[in-house]
């Protein structure tokens, strides 16, 4: 796995953008990802539909991985880290989640994460709802209404663009909307489609592939 | 055999025909003869000739003669394509039985037939059941339902080419299979227009050793006018769709000339498009004119049919939703609106008109290009010389073998060893291996390949009777709703915030409309309020101009016997016969090609480089149609790519295809041998078909028949949201994961069999080989190649680094969307 940074500065505070789907606050030694969708890929399997299970593992094994790079004193997910009914999947990330002990878990809850306060006490996770202001910066799961006092970091969308070229060529990839007061995270799980119509006004894509990152 | 004439049954059938002053056709006669003697068998004969009666007959006569064999309940299963079929043919089927005076009871089932009416069935079944291959399913998912089907004496497939082809077909032969399982005296009988491989079609249909087979041919043939409506002028570069309104003035004549004319379509877009333009070259036809196509509303569409029944209408806007169907007896004139396709399907629609017996069936052929007139003249020429094309069966289609054995579990269960034995018997499935079916078995109880089960997925359970059986209610549920292998994009229900149901569109029309902008469907213009559950709620608008919506699909690729026709004419496009009038008409047209470019010979092939600001183009004119050229498009592109790393953008029509590229494309007279070779062709289409994603498409069913995708159901307030997921988004994950999946495998040869036609491709091959290969460098778009360019729909093939792509994207103007 190839790890490229990009870093940007909103509201004076420096971001490092990542092509993992994370973005690291230094300052702050955190780690941020959006929708991560754990148990997707269970619920599937338990309405019948075939969906390999290594799907999940091979999410949770790119994270740990962010993790040992970055070495975050503090992980916030905003919004979606679960996708549905407690399942399987969701007792591989307990598992997987007693390595990093030392870590502060931290979730903005969003539409997906419908399961009790208990699982998440369990897990050691903080929760919020519905945001987190921490400095200059309003963790938030959707960005529906924005305060203007703080940049926004929101995910929910699973944002892509979509890069037109001569020739009539397409290519479509997955991205970081920045404005000049709020930012969106792309989906962290594999097993999610893009969204391509949904950019905010006057919004710089960050863009990414598995080697590089692309200023849209 | 005079043993049969003497029959009381045949005696009782004789004399009511007499009674109306009618005696059966021959080939009636000796479909209830044979029926009489034991066989299974096929019908081959026109519409309108009462082929529905050869074999509804021949039951009736057999139960006469022997009403001790008959128990209670199901006798005769009646399968057609269409649901739109059943209803009239049931009012047939009821009046016979009523005059004849047996105490049958005619029914339909399928997808219109009200829940209480189905309930009372279960209670229930009639005589006669005229349903559909989905259906039938359907009934075999519920509880007890081999019950149902013990005693039924026929199955019968009415339409059969219709499905033959298709996976359809193959459910056609699984049911057929299922019944036979319960029922081992069963008789098979198909019912088929003329195709090209007749023997196979009814091989397909019984493969059962102890059947005894016939094939009855009714002597009776259908008489065919065609007439091509010319345009004013010809456009040398033909627009595609651009002809519309000038075209509208030789329509509207037509139409008073005759009782009721039945206009023909390609697509849903195209129907929506010309019923707009002739009512607005002609308001008075408002209330006679109607418009029929697949995504109308039921309510309409039924009134509709019973009203060209009566004559009430002066003309239909319509698509293949009314290609098949039982006599609309006033209809006197067809009209084909573009391109046929192929030479069957333009005969059957022609047969739509003068339906009664020796009557003259008529036809216009009126072109949306004027390029399209090469078409009407290559036709005319297969129908002088019957040449009419083939149906290949589908084989070795896991998706539907997949969705038969879940079906089954959620039915009453299944065995093993006795189900792989029947489905094994099936046609489609004659080269299924064991390990193949253990796939299946896997598949559907642990999800994936056998050494570790997905976790909590329990799909289908062995049970301690041996039985594999669905145990949830809600896959169960889902499973119901998913029976079927007619895949098509998310449907939603278009309503009137006031109520009333209008038809359906596709969930990707809408996503690019906002609230307030207007559309067209049904032939009426709506201002989008608001979609709600899986509902587009709509008011009428009176705005004037409107988008009309396009159904994904529809495209049919011309059959390789018309484009056989099509470079014959070509050939002696610049001498035309005194009769032809289609290619003197054309004249200026080929003209300009001849002077532009060049006008390919029978032994000639022909390719076309152009530069414009667009990019770098690459036209080459195979005439295979549009499935194959899709394959020889991403094979050359493939070729050129191993000269130097490129990305193409592919267009094609039934003519040729296009590459576009934003770099200079490395061909010319030096190498054009070897990359039009036949050498390693196999080889090369394989790994071109991986890079040009055409599997994936290709999954995009598979995975819906499989039950891998939902499927939403238009209008239901649950959509499923949490089950979610794109057909694409799954064969990545598979692709990664899964690698051997069969369905996986079934997507790649789909391509294969169905697309390229290994055997089709190599010929084309060895004809380019042989021909002499004339490169033109073009200052413009020629006759030929404007068609092409114009065309909207694109794939992309690429063997580039992603990163230069973008990084050259970049440079240049781009555009995000």
């Amino acid at each position: 796995m190839q790890i490229i940074t990009k870093n940007i500065f909103c509201k004076e505070e420096e971001l490092t953008l990542t092509n993992q789907r994370v973005f690291y606050w230094k300052r702050k030694e955190t780690l941020v990802l959006s929708d991560l969708h754990i148990g997707k890929s269970a619920h599937f399997r338990k309405h019948g539909i075939p969906i390999p299970d290594n799907v999940l593992k091979k999410d949770l094994n790119r994270l740990k991985q962010l993790i040992i790079y970055f070495n975050p004193k503090t992980v916030i997910v905003v919004g979606d880290l679960f996708h549905a009914e407690f399942n399987s999947d969701i007792e591989t990330f307990k598992i997987w989640i007693l390595e990093f002990k030392n870590i502060n878990f931290e979730l903005i809850i969003g539409n997906h994460d419908r399961l009790s306060a208990d699982l998440y006490m369990d897990l050691n996770i903080k929760i919020y709802r519905p945001n987190k202001i921490e400095d200059n910066l309003c963790f938030v799961h959707d960005n529906i209404k924005i305060d203007e006092n703080y940049f926004t970091v929101s995910g929910h969308t699973h944002p892509g663009v979509l890069i037109k070229g001569k020739a009539k060529q397409k290519i479509k990839l997955p991205c970081f909307q920045v404005t000049n007061n709020q930012l969106i995270l792309p989906a962290f799980s594999l097993f999610t489609g893009l969204n391509t119509s949904n950019c905010p006004e006057n919004c710089i894509n960050y863009a990414f592939t598995d080697a590089a990152i692309f200023i849209l | 055999m005079s043993g049969f004439k003497n029959s009381e049954g045949y005696k009782i059938i004789e004399n009511w025909m007499a009674k109306d002053g009618h005696e059966p056709f021959s080939f009636q006669f000796k479909t209830w003869q044979r029926y009489h003697n034991g066989y299974s068998g096929m019908v081959v004969a026109p519409t309108g000739f009462g082929k529905t009666f050869s074999v509804f007959l021949a039951v009736v006569i057999d139960y006469m003669n022997n009403p001790k064999q008959y128990k209670k309940g199901l006798k005769l299963i009646w399968v057609s394509p269409l649901r739109s079929l059943a209803k009239d043919l049931a009012k047939a089927m009821n009046e016979a039985v009523d005059s004849i005076g047996l105490d049958w009871t005619v029914e339909v089932r399928n997808g219109d037939t009200p829940q209480k009416d189905r309930r009372r069935q279960e209670r229930l079944m009639p005589d006669v059941l005229l349903t559909t291959p989905e259906t039938m399913h359907l009934l075999f998912s519920q509880k007890n339902n081999s019950r149902w089907f013990k005693n039924v004496k026929c199955v019968a497939v009415d339409e059969w080419h219709e499905l033959l082809g298709s996976k359809r077909g193959v459910l056609t032969e699984l049911l057929i299979a299922r019944i036979l399982a319960l029922s081992p005296k069963l008789r098979i009988w198909g019912i088929t227009a003329t195709i090209g491989n007749l023997e196979q079609a009814k091989e397909v249909l019984i493969p059962y050793k102890k059947n005894k087979t016939t094939t009855i041919r009714a002597k009776e043939k259908k008489k065919i006018d065609i007439v091509s409506v010319l345009p004013d002028e010809v456009e040398v570069l033909p627009w595609a769709g651009h002809l519309g309104k000038t075209m509208a003035s030789k329509i509207v004549p037509i139409i008073y000339e005759n009782e009721t004319t039945l206009i023909f379509t390609n697509t849903r877009n195209q129907s929506e498009l010309w019923y707009q333009i002739i009512l607005d070259h002609d308001p008075d036809l408002a209330g006679q004119i109607a418009i029929h196509h697949g995504s109308i509303d039921k309510v309409s569409r039924n009134w509709i049919e019973e009203n060209i029944s009566l004559g009430n209408l002066k003309t239909v806007v319509c698509t293949s939703s009314l290609d098949l169907g039982v006599d609309f007896k006033p209809v006197d004139c067809v009209i084909q609106i573009g391109s046929p396709k192929g030479i069957a399907r333009f005969m059957q629609r022609a047969g739509r008109s003068g339906h009664s017996p020796y009557e003259r069936s008529k036809i216009y052929f009126v072109p949306t290009n004027s390029i399209q007139l090469l078409e009407a003249s290559a036709i005319k020429e297969a129908v002088k010389t019957n040449a009419i094309e083939s149906r290949e069966p589908m084989v070795l289609t896991y998706d539907v073998m997949v969705q038969f054995l879940v079906t089954l579990a959620v039915g009453e269960g299944f065995k093993a060893e006795n189900t792989f034995k029947m489905i094994k018997q099936v046609h489609a499935f004659h080269y299924i291996t064991e390990e193949d079916f253990n796939w299946a078995i896997n598949f559907i109880t642990q999800g994936g390949n056998t050494l570790n089960a997905y976790e909590e997925f329990h799909k289908v359970v062995l049970g301690d009777d041996n039985l594999y059986k669905v145990k949830s209610r809600r896959i169960s549920m889902l499973h119901r709703m998913n029976i079927g292998v007619i895949v098509s994009d998310a449907m939603l229900m278009v309503k009137f915030m006031s109520g009333g149901y209008i038809g359906m569109v596709e969930e990707y029309f809408i996503t690019k409309l906002k609230p307030g902008m207007s559309f067209i469907l049904g032939g009426r213009v709506l201002e989008l309020i608001m979609v709600k559950d899986m509902s587009v709620l709509v008011k009428r608008s009176k705005a004037k101009k409107a988008i009309t919506p396009s159904w994904m699909g529809g495209r049919l690729p011309l059959t390789s016997y018309l484009s056989h026709f099509l470079r014959l004419k070509l050939n002696d496009a610049l001498q035309p016969g005194t009769r032809e009038k289609e290619l003197k008409f054309l004249h200026p047209l080929l003209a300009r090609q001849d002077k532009t470019s060049h006008i390919p010979k029978a032994n000639e092939f022909l390719i076309e480089l152009l530069e414009t600001k667009d990019g770098f183009h690459l036209f080459m004119y195979p005439f295979e149609g549009r499935l194959v050229h899709e394959v020889i498009a991403a094979l050359i592109a493939y070729r050129l790519g191993k000269i130097k790393p490129l990305t193409f953008t592919i267009a094609m029509n039934d003519y040729g295809f296009e590459l576009l590229s934003d770099q200079p494309i490395p061909l010319d007279e030096s190498n054009v041998k070897s990359i039009l070779s036949r050498h390693n062709l196999i080889e090369d289409v394989t790994a071109s078909i991986n890079a040009a994603e055409m599997a994936s498409r290709k999954f995009r069913d598979i995975a819906v028949v499989a039950g891998l995708v939902v499927q939403s159901q238009p209008g239901s307030r649950k959509n499923n949201k949490s089950l979610q997921s794109s057909s694409g988004l799954i064969f990545r994950v598979l692709d990664e994961n899964e690698p051997n999946n069969l369905l996986l495998r079934q997507a790649y040869t789909e391509v294969f069999n169905q697309q390229l036609e290994e055997v089709r491709m190599q010929a084309a091959f060895k004809r380019i080989e042989k021909s002499e290969i004339i490169i033109k460098r073009a200052k413009s778009f020629t006759p030929l190649s404007f068609p092409i360019k114009v065309d909207r729909l694109r794939s992309t093939i690429s063997n580039e680094d992603i990163g230069k792509r973008i990084a050259r994207i970049q440079e240049q103007v781009f555009k995000l969307d």
